[in-house]
């Protein structure tokens, strides 16, 4: 589903290059779900801009879906976005000039594969439905943040790329949207590559891989099941 | 008497113009000038004019007309009358004439070229009243059409419709001798002016040297002679209303191009119809005379015209006390000896209110005589004081 | 409290571009305010000069037969006791081209309390006068008028420039207080450069002076000339209108910077707040900060304003000149309360645009920490009161409406400007809820299109911002549109009009003394296939009346006046009466035109205008000793003559007025060159060259001054639009980083980068199409307004209503234009952002 292979990527700072991802390798299999852990400024952010394609790697490749999305056009890896992947951010990164049905549907209608079943679905177990007419400021944070997995789920994409999607939740919150993220997950049959700092929420994955100095630290868990 | 006058009034010209133009600024104060010109100018250098001096001999009736190759000349009446009801008025009439530069610098006569300006003042004062107008015209020496001007012979000067005109043709002999005033202004409270018919009772009378009229220790001086004999009658109109008027009235002409020293800030002026028939005519000049004081002169005429030239030493004058006057101290009564004469008399002004606002402001006017001694009248007359 | 103050300042370092957004909107503003003032203050100055010279304040006589005053006249009068003074007026040309009015005057007999007197304090040398008086004489003016010479003041006191003739002017003496273009000098001084002779102009008196006119002589009391000033207070006034739709426009863009400072601030005013600074302190410290930015803004819009109004005066100079005759000077002059009554507007209008968020701030709850925006529910009672504001505006244009349309004609310019600024206020005011309304309609229409319903919705959320500039742009568009077309239609009805009156091919100015002679000689010539002679003559119009009931017999209701008014006399011959425009008549063409040969007279629009005459209505005109009375027929157009006119047969005012005769119209046979007979009357009464003028050049000079009359109107809209321009561009740029955290997540979705950049300029576009489709009738809704109301009362004569669809396409096309241009650059700033960065930026707290 998703491969890096040798994957380097630096940022320019007055300090000189600060390389982020140093000869990274990973692979993701269709319908797994990983947990990516490590530090503040490990490169995990990074590491999930490259997989969606919104940022480039210096050298190595990105596979998605078998494509290197390197050798992609903007266009292209735009389209890929759309249909291919499901994006959460920690800022949920809602819109809020649209309705909360309006919102959930925005992917899906962008990509052209809008399903009303599913999204009526979604909407319900999400429990927003009752909300699907207010607007997005007008939602508490877990129900913002179960919005955006709705609508990241909502055109049935083959992976899912969440970055913190509960670090700016509380607790008994933060429980409740990664059950749901996870049952959704399931049902869909989509894999998962979540990025977070917890244990706790690493915990239920597949796997789990701890990111520092740019590589995957060899974790006991990081062998194939 | 008020040759003075009107030579400061004359000497003002060039600046009541310039004051009516507003291209001075030197407003209604006397003119205060860094380099001494004497009053309002009169003193100034008359380089280029004809001078006036003591072997220049008056011929008649030439001289009754203009002089335009002098800087200064004028046609100067005042009266001492009475009316109907035994009142008395006194007037003023004068036209000036100022060269506005010497005869070889004249434009050609062109239409509206200048080479003269010339200016007129009439005044009617009666008790506490005093109506003063002044008016101005350009002219051209060449031309004799003009807004004003004079002619010798038949006798006339005038600017507008005020005019001193011969009432006989130009062959009479004595065109001089008999002249109509008239003149009327217009005022608030009603037009003023007079319509006059002068007749002379005696000859012109030559003042100084045969008519040069020495005005500075220097030798500076003018040529003066006057008409002091005139018996008026006509009618008089003040604030619109018009009396039966006679008396006597007194004519000076004088004309100059230097006529006071650089040093003298002014003068005091009289002339005196005296109740025995005799005229006085005695001014100071304050300051350039020996040593820096006054210079005195005068003429003691006989009933008959026969002339004394009085001396500086045979004349006194003393201010003996002032009147305040349009914002000044001005002496309005003198003591006046002319000891040969056996005169000591005291002249005082009735009404001290005489100022003439004009461009250029002096004192003018009527006077009563006292004998010292007894306090008896014994005549009238004018008095022009000026620089104050 | 220092402190305090330098926090809320720090937000400024954060966000330059609101700062250089506000600091451009006070500047804007205050420039084209403070430009158009100082323009009007210039003019001023320049009327009060004319209005102070001598010749202003003087009765004025002259022959009343027309034929030049010589200074006989002067001298029988001054003789008789009359104090006249003479005066010669004439024209001269200084190199430059400049026309010069040299006035010759006798400084000994002029009314010694007019106020030339007070024309120069400085010389307090006895010897003036006789420089003045004397050769080589002096010419006094004022130091605006040196630049005809190419002269400035270091080098010109004494200097003697010469005259585009060789002659040389005597020596130049400055007095500023002198009106511009206008030399002083002795009459005999003025009589040798105009070659005038024994001649005078007029003979003057001070006001009230002579009771009645001296025999032979006509006498114009001074109260009855008109001033520059009074003739010339509607123009500036239409100046003042545009001026402050300028400071509108500009302050719509500093209320948009506001608002938006402090809606980031709010965190931070609540911060300072719970951190013990009192809510007072912070209002008092927002005013301050505003105080601060307002000085700055003020002052550089003022420096700007008098750089503008020095561009836009030699036109403006120009069209005051040749439609009022009005002398007003090229050169800037600025008294001191124009500096400060610029500053003053300026802050007034600042605190104005202001006030609401000082409002806001003082109402700012501490408690309100972290809440979220209802900016829904604020936006949309925001749009309820304007709704409702907008509808007030409209009631009270309409009242403005209903009482100008039971006014006289002619009546009522300032309520005419009140009429249009509250169609344009209604207008500005309804737009934000027209188009929320027309947004959220299409948004429910295309929610299966993704992006366009995204579009639709996000225009929703960025109409609050965005409202106010399109406001502007409404404004400014309509405007603009309405002055082209109403200056547009003006040029076509002016050019026609042009035509019909200019019927003869060659123009002849004949000396008054050798006209006739010079009138039989033509009449003899071959070329000539017609003569069409004019004459003139002031005149007064003493009393007016209109025939009541069935019967013409019955005597006329009379109404006395005393307006001067011109008395105009031309041929109606063949080649003239059929292409005469005439506005209305009373009994059809051929009647009227019958009518005026037989002695009765036409009247002008403007006369007809403001004494509410109708054909049928009589006119009893006088002139010295003569008193007539007359039936007028026939009302004609009178394209830029300031003045009321009365028309009559060239004979018949001969006869009855003994008015003087002026030019002769020269209709030339068929097939006949004008050089040919210009060669021929120079040959035989050596005319100078400019008596003779060919109809076309009549209408090149005849169209320039058109031109450059509504150069400064053209100028005024243009830069009104550019100001809203701006207005757009700025709000685009304040919220731009808000605009880009709005369009990460949709990128971050899959839609590539092109495709929003293409949707932002079609948002942006849409909006602004709507905006100018709205800008269309309102336009013409204002152009009605001006021909119909405002020019009646301030030119007195009314146009017909053209529209252009050119104007209307370009006015669309326009606003599209400056709103592509003004989101192109946020927009290009989007699309070269790291995409990254975008989806990093921090939410605002």
């Amino acid at each position: 589903m998703l491969d890096f292979c040798d994957v380097h990527k630096a940022y320019p700072t007055p300090q000189g290059p600060l390389r982020v991802l140093d000869g990274l390798d990973l692979r993701l299999a269709p319908g797994e779900s990983l947990a990516l852990m490590g530090e503040s400024g490990s490169g995990k952010s990074t590491l999930l801009h490259l997989a969606a394609g919104l940022d480039l790697a210096d050298h190595g490749e990105v596979l998605l879906a078998g494509e290197s999305l390197a050798r992609l056009g903007e266009p292209a890896r735009a389209r890929l976005r759309r249909e291919s992947l499901g994006l959460v951010f920690q800022q949920f990164h809602l819109v809020p000039s649209l309705t909360v049905a309006d919102n959930l549907r925005l992917q899906a209608r962008l990509a052209g594969r809008e399903d009303a079943e599913w999204s009526a679905e979604l909407l319900a177990r999400l429990g927003l439905s009752a909300l699907a007419r207010r607007y997005p400021e007008q939602l508490s944070g877990g129900q913002q943040q179960r919005l955006a997995i709705g609508r990241a789920l909502a055109p049935r994409p083959a992976l899912l790329l969440a970055d913190e999607p509960t670090g700016n939740l509380d607790e008994t919150t933060a429980g409740e949207v990664l059950e749901l993220l996870l049952d959704l997950v399931r049902d869909t049959g989509c894999a998962l590559l979540l990025v977070t700092h917890s244990a706790q929420v690493a915990a239920p994955l597949d796997r789990c891989e701890r990111l520092s100095h740019g590589r995957l630290d060899h974790d006991p868990r990081a062998a194939r099941p | 008497m008020t040759h003075l006058r009107r030579l400061q009034r004359a000497t003002g010209l060039a600046m009541a113009i310039a004051l009516c133009l507003g291209l001075a600024a030197c407003e209604r104060t006397p003119a205060p000038s860094s380099a001494p010109q004497g009053f309002a100018g009169l003193g100034a250098e008359g380089d280029g004019f004809a001078q006036a001096g003591p072997n220049q001999r008056l011929r008649f009736p030439e001289d009754h007309g203009p002089h335009p190759d002098t800087r200064i000349e004028w046609w100067y009446l005042t009266a001492n009358l009475e009316d109907d009801e035994g009142q008395p008025l006194g007037l003023q009439w004068t036209l000036f004439r100022q060269a506005l530069m010497p005869p070889t610098e004249r434009p050609e006569p062109a239409t509206w070229s200048a080479d003269q300006v010339w200016m007129a003042h009439m005044a009617v004062s009666r008790g506490d009243t005093h109506r003063v107008a002044e008016r101005f015209a350009r002219g051209h020496s060449a031309r004799v059409d003009g807004q004003a001007g004079a002619q010798a012979a038949p006798f006339r000067a005038w600017l507008d419709d005020w005019e001193l005109s011969s009432r006989r043709s130009a062959t009479h002999d004595e065109s001089f001798g008999h002249l109509a005033l008239s003149s009327f202004a217009p005022h608030e409270q009603g037009t003023f002016g007079f319509q006059l018919a002068l007749d002379a009772e005696g000859p012109l009378v030559l003042h100084g040297e045969s008519g040069f009229s020495q005005k500075a220790a220097d030798g500076q001086g003018s040529m003066y002679y006057s008409q002091p004999f005139w018996r008026v009658s006509g009618d008089v109109t003040l604030d619109g209303e018009t009396r039966r008027v006679t008396g006597r009235a007194w004519l000076d002409r004088e004309w100059s191009s230097q006529l006071l020293g650089p040093d003298q800030r002014g003068w005091d002026w009289f002339s005196l119809h005296l109740a025995d028939g005799h005229k006085l005519m005695a001014f100071q000049l304050r300051g350039g005379g020996e040593g820096g004081g006054d210079y005195r002169s005068g003429t003691w005429i006989s009933p008959d015209g026969e002339t004394r030239a009085l001396a500086e030493d045979e004349l006194a004058l003393s201010a003996l006390g002032e009147s305040r006057v349009a914002g000044r101290d001005v002496p309005t009564r003198w003591r006046l000896e002319v000891p040969h004469a056996g005169l000591d008399v005291e002249v005082s002004a009735p009404y001290a209110e005489r100022w003439m606002p004009t461009s250029v402001g002096y004192w003018e006017g009527e006077v009563v005589v006292h004998e010292s001694d007894s306090g008896e009248r014994v005549g009238e007359g004018y008095l022009e004081m000026t620089g104050y | 409290m220092h402190t305090a103050f330098l926090t809320l300042l720090s937000h400024y370092r954060r966000h330059p571009g609101q700062l250089a957004m506000l600091l451009l909107g006070l500047w804007v503003a205050s420039a084209l305010w403070s430009g158009v003032e100082a323009i009007n203050a210039s003019a001023r100055d320049s009327y009060a000069r004319a209005e102070s010279l001598f010749t202003s304040g003087l009765d004025g006589l002259q022959r009343a037969d027309g034929q030049p005053l010589t200074r006989d006249d002067f001298l029988r009068l001054r003789r008789a006791g009359v104090p006249v003074s003479p005066l010669l007026e004439g024209r001269l040309e200084a190199p430059d081209g400049t026309r010069l009015t040299v006035i010759g005057i006798d400084p000994l007999t002029l009314p010694g309390d007019s106020a030339f007197a007070s024309t120069d304090n400085q010389a307090d040398n006895r010897a003036t006068l006789a420089n003045f008086v004397t050769p080589p004489w002096q010419t006094r003016l004022s130091p605006d008028t040196l630049g005809a010479f190419g002269l400035d003041l270091r080098n010109a006191t004494g200097a003697t420039p010469p005259l585009a003739d060789g002659q040389r002017l005597p020596a130049l003496s400055l007095s500023p207080a002198l009106p511009p273009d206008t030399l002083v000098m002795d009459i005999a001084a003025a009589a040798e450069l105009l070659g005038s002779g024994d001649t005078l102009t007029r003979l003057v008196a001070k006001a009230g002076q002579l009771d009645e006119a001296p025999p032979g002589l006509a006498l114009t009391r001074a109260d009855t000339q008109l001033s520059p000033g009074q003739l010339t207070e509607s123009f500036h006034l239409n100046l003042t209108a545009m001026a402050m739709l300028a400071l509108v426009v500009g302050l719509f863009i500093v209320q948009a910077a506001l608002g938006l400072a402090l809606e980031q601030r709010l965190a931070l005013l609540r911060t300072l707040r719970a951190l013990g600074v009192s809510g007072w302190a912070l209002v008092g410290l927002l005013a301050l900060e505003l105080l601060v930015l307002g000085v700055l803004g003020a002052l550089a819009g003022i420096a700007s304003g008098a750089w503008l109004a020095q561009r836009l005066l030699p036109d403006v100079a120009a069209t005051l000149g040749s439609l009022y005759g009005a002398g007003v000077s090229s050169d800037l002059r600025l008294p001191w309360h124009y500096w400060l009554g610029g500053l003053g507007v300026t802050l007034g209008g600042l605190l104005l645009a202001g006030s609401g968020v000082l409002w806001r701030a003082a109402r700012l709850s501490v408690l309100g920490l972290g809440q979220a925006q209802t900016w829904r529910t604020g936006f949309h009672r925001q749009l309820r009161l304007m709704a409702l504001g907008g509808g007030v505006a409209a009631l009270a244009a309409l009242a403005l409406w209903g009482w100008l349309a039971r006014q006289p004609a002619g009546e009522g310019l300032m309520a005419g400007f009140g009429m249009v600024g509250f169609v344009l206020l209604a207008s500005a005011l309804w737009l934000p809820p027209l188009l929320a309304a027309l947004l959220a309609w299409l948004s429910a229409r295309l929610r299966r299109y993704a992006l366009a319903h995204w579009a639709l919705a996000d225009l929703q959320l960025q109409l609050p911002r965005l409202s106010l500039a399109m406001m502007a742009l409404l404004v400014a568009l309509s405007a603009n549109l309405g002055v082209s077309s109403m200056v547009g239609g003006f040029r076509l009805t002016f050019l026609d009009w042009l035509d019909q009156r200019l019927v003869a091919d060659l123009y002849l100015q004949p000396p008054v003394e050798r006209t006739e002679e010079i009138h039989a000689w033509l009449t003899e010539r071959p070329e000539v296939a017609e003569l069409l002679p004019t004459r003139r003559r002031e005149a007064t119009l003493v009393a007016t009346g209109v025939t009541t009931g069935a019967a013409a017999e019955s005597p006329p209701e009379e109404t006395s006046l005393d307006r001067p008014v011109v008395l105009y006399g031309i041929t109606p011959g063949v080649r003239l009466m059929p292409s005469w425009p005439l506005l209305d008549t009373l009994e059809g063409r051929d009647a009227a035109w019958a009518g005026l040969a037989a002695g009765e007279v036409f009247i002008n629009e403007q006369l007809a205008i403001a004494e509410g005459l109708a054909p049928g209505a009589t006119v009893t005109l006088a002139v010295p000793g003569q008193r007539e009375t007359r039936r007028v027929l026939a009302i004609y157009p009178d394209y830029g003559n300031p003045r009321g006119e009365v028309l009559m047969a060239t004979p018949r005012l001969a006869k009855t007025f003994h008015a003087p005769p002026r030019s002769v119209g020269i209709v030339l046979a068929e097939g006949v060159s004008s050089e040919a007979l210009g060669r021929a009357l120079n040959a035989r009464f050596a005319q100078g060259s400019d008596a003779l003028q060919d109809q076309r050049s009549v209408k090149r000079l005849a169209t320039t001054i058109f031109e450059r009359t509504f150069t400064i109107t053209r100028a005024l809209t243009a830069l009104t639009l550019m100001v809203a321009a701006l207005a757009l561009l700025a709000s685009l740029l304040a919220q731009a980083r808000e605009r880009r955290r709005h369009l990460a997540p949709l990128w971050a979705l899959g839609v590539p980068r092109r495709r929003l950049l293409w949707v932002s300029l079609a948002q942006l576009g849409g909006l602004a199409l709507v905006t100018g489709l709205l800008a269309v009738p309102l336009g013409i809704a204002i152009t009605a307004g001006l021909v119909g109301v405002i020019n009646v009362a301030a030119f007195g004569w009314r146009l017909p209503l053209h529209i252009f669809p050119g104007e209307v396409a370009l006015t669309v096309t326009t606003a599209v234009g400056v709103a592509l241009l003004a989101a192109l650059l946020p927009a290009l700033r989007l699309w070269r952002a790291s995409p990254r960065a975008l989806l990093a930026e921090e939410t605002p707290a």
